[in-house]
């Protein structure tokens, strides 16, 4: 769940909830700036992401929602602000557009997907048959465990999402983070991934922070939205979420 | 080198660094040059383990400084990364061969050195080779997963393995290290060639990045097995042929690409296992020169070996022998020992322990002139200057020393019939004569006379 700048306060939303270790915030930013080379971007973010939330942030191209996620994951440092996060970042999983991995790599969809487990495995070990075993696992959670052998490059814009979900997935998340999942894919896969964001905030407990450009299809998915745009970010009103 | 160099040569593919494979090899090469002519100018000193060993100092310290520079002016991120390493790559051939021409003495020991004669190598050379391309190679294999993470998503590297900046570091250090080791015992070409034409050729046969490594490193072998092979059996340059090689399997892997799977397993297969057989099989057997008795003929005439190289095969005069020898007087100063001259002697001493009684053409006329390895211009000429029954032909199409540690050969010998001109016994020695103890080049000569007099009679 997102709040607002006033009631950032983990202590007494622990209080509030009963439970510390589910109602503290896995990541949380008060007065952030985010920006590259001493530029902002977008200014004075104050967020708090908890745990079985689902959250879409939405705001045409170029506002800032990329930045945002690479500041929330640590790619680049916040201009001001205080970013804290309560769990480390080998827990995040990171989903990044498709588009920008580079199609020059020879990589089958399970390799794509065992390199959520290299955090895990040391250099000179192979890989486990648990992880092995693992791999078919978070394909069948996805519903692509028959394109295992199948080139990553040559399947379909929304086959790439899940196989990029499933090495999330792969990685034991406590938090998901999403870069335009839903960008480039055919409706089907859209209701799919959908289903399966809800599926992981609801049952798994994760917390799905996702991004797009199509505020009406944020409203649809998300729990919480986030809205970007000039520089600036706010908690937009909760609404009657659709059937996804 | 086959076996390792494409390993690092797949990733620099894949981070689409293919120019920096081509452009580290041309700075290592110029550091060689560098150190070389420091040496002759008497700045660095004699270290006693040849120009190699200078070389070898000069290629690594001159890669790690281009590789530092070239890394400094990513960091700044100005310009284009294309245009950085295009005018490294010029400037490194222009300074190359700069230093060379400052350095006139010692030119041809710096083109040998660039050329890279793999069979020139000394054990000690081998042994360091495979113990630095062993230890990258055992590096790639420890660190493969942290090298594809951090090519193919460097924001995933971060989460999972922290800063990337190490990785990034230890692979360009490996191939470094393999550039400047190679360049000095290979040559720039063969290294840039194993490094980038093994992997682009695996890249249209393969989905998976496992296989991937693996193909490379198989195709590396296939060209550095195959090149090698046809560069002795052809008398060829190692680098050009392995080279070609390579480009030619890119063709052939992107043809095969159309094919199946399995049709192009089967055509593998089956070039597996007829290559070693096509190896084993090729070349008759070499004939040795017949003895006396059986072509029922005890006397042969032994004509002066003629040189069609274009060059005096004149033995370089720092033979200690020749000085004696004019001092005591039966070397007259003007007169020079030549590579057809050893080579004749070898010839009369190995044809009278086959039985053959041996008479010079000269005898009848001293103006006898060497005779051509054609059988019909030899017999003709042989007729005119009155001779008759056989006569044993020598012609030197090729006489090269690459350094004092091989020498390239290509020489033609014949036993014609004066009578008709017919051929009686022929045989081409073409071949790298390996000449390793010898302390310069004239004894490089002699030895390979003797070697190359040694197996025609064998």
């Amino acid at each position: 769940m997102i709040k607002s700048e006033r009631d950032v306060d983990p202590i007494k939303r622990a209080r509030e909830r009963g439970s510390l270790e589910e109602s503290l915030p896995l990541v949380s930013l008060q007065h952030v700036n985010l920006g590259y080379d001493s530029e902002p971007v977008v200014r004075d973010v104050s967020l708090a992401i908890y745990p079985s939330s689902l959250i879409g942030l939405a705001g045409p191209n170029g506002s800032g929602k990329t930045t945002l996620f690479r500041t929330i994951l640590g790619l680049l440092s916040p201009l001001g602000g205080t970013l804290s996060r309560s769990c480390p970042l080998s827990n995040f999983g990171y989903v990044p557009q498709s588009a920008a991995l580079d199609p020059q790599f020879p990589l089958s969809a399970s390799e794509v997907v065992e390199m959520g487990a290299y955090g895990r495995v040391r250099s000179y070990q192979f890989l486990p048959l648990r992880e092995k075993k693992r791999i078919g696992e978070v394909l069948d959670q996805v519903g692509i465990r028959h394109l295992m052998g199948k080139s990553f490059f040559a399947c379909s814009g929304g086959q790439k999402q899940r196989i990029l979900i499933a090495r999330a997935l792969m990685v034991n998340p406590k938090i998901m983070i999403l870069d335009e999942p839903l960008s480039g894919v055919d409706e089907e896969s859209r209701r799919s991934i959908t289903g399966l964001l809800h599926k992981l905030t609801r049952e798994k407990g994760l917390a799905v922070f996702f991004s797009s450009h199509d505020l009406e299809m944020v409203q649809r998915v998300a729990d919480s939205i986030v809205r970007v745009d000039k520089g600036r970010i706010w908690l937009e009103e909760r609404k009657a979420r659709l059937q996804p | 080198m086959g076996l390792v160099c494409p390993l690092i040569g797949s990733f620099l593919v894949l981070r689409r660094t293919v120019f920096l494979g081509l452009t580290l090899p041309e700075i290592a090469a110029a550091g060689v040059s560098f150190t070389l002519w420091l040496q002759q100018t008497g700045v660095l000193p004699q270290l006693g383990q040849g120009e190699r060993g200078i070389g070898m100092i000069g290629s690594l310290a001159f890669t790690f400084l281009g590789m530092g520079l070239l890394g400094y002016l990513e960091q700044r991120g100005k310009g284009l990364a294309e245009g950085r390493l295009a005018a490294a790559y010029a400037l490194a051939g222009g300074l190359t061969i700069l230093f060379m021409v400052f350095n006139p003495a010692g030119q041809i020991e710096v083109l040998n050195l660039l050329k890279g004669e793999v069979i020139a190598l000394s054990q000690g050379e081998l042994r360091l080779l495979v113990t630095v391309f062993g230890l990258v190679l055992l590096a790639m294999l420890i660190f493969r997963r942290e090298f594809l993470l951090t090519s193919f998503d460097r924001d995933l590297a971060f989460l999972l393995k922290g800063r990337q900046v190490i990785w990034d570091v230890l692979l360009y250090l490996l191939a470094g290290l393999i550039i400047a080791f190679g360049v000095i015992m290979a040559g720039p070409l063969l290294i840039f060639g194993f490094l980038v034409l093994p992997a682009l050729a695996a890249r249209p046969l393969v989905n998976r990045m496992s296989s991937f490594l693996a193909v490379s490193a198989a195709l590396g072998l296939v060209m550095a097995f195959f090149g090698f092979y046809t560069s002795v059996r052809v008398d060829l340059p190692l680098g050009p042929t392995d080279v070609t090689l390579g480009c030619c399997l890119i063709f052939l892997a992107y043809g095969f690409r159309r094919i199946s799977t399995k049709t192009f397993a089967a055509v593998l297969l089956m070039a597996c296992i007829l290559a070693p057989i096509a190896g084993c099989s090729t070349g008759t057997p070499a004939v040795p020169v017949p003895e006396a008795k059986s072509i029922r003929s005890e006397s042969i005439w032994l004509a002066k070996v003629k040189n069609s190289t274009g060059l005096p095969l004149l033995l370089p005069s720092n033979n200690p022998l020749r000085s004696l020898g004019e001092m005591a007087g039966k070397i007259s100063s003007d007169y020079r020992q030549s590579v057809m001259d050893l080579l004749r002697e070898s010839l009369r001493q190995e044809l009278e322990q086959k039985g053959y009684s041996i008479r010079l053409p000269e005898e009848t006329d001293k103006r006898f002139p060497p005779l051509p390895a054609d059988g019909k211009s030899a017999a003709r000429v042989a007729s005119e200057g009155k001779l008759s029954g056989l006569i044993f032909v020598s012609e030197i199409w090729r006489w090269e020393g690459e350094s004092q540690k091989f020498v390239r050969v290509l020489v033609d010998f014949k036993i014609i019939r004066i009578d008709d001109g017919a051929v009686v016994w022929q045989r081409r020695v073409q071949r790298a004569v390996p000449t390793p103890s010898a302390p310069y080049l004239g004894q490089a000569y002699m030895d390979a006379v003797k070697i190359v007099a040694h197996d025609l009679f064998a």
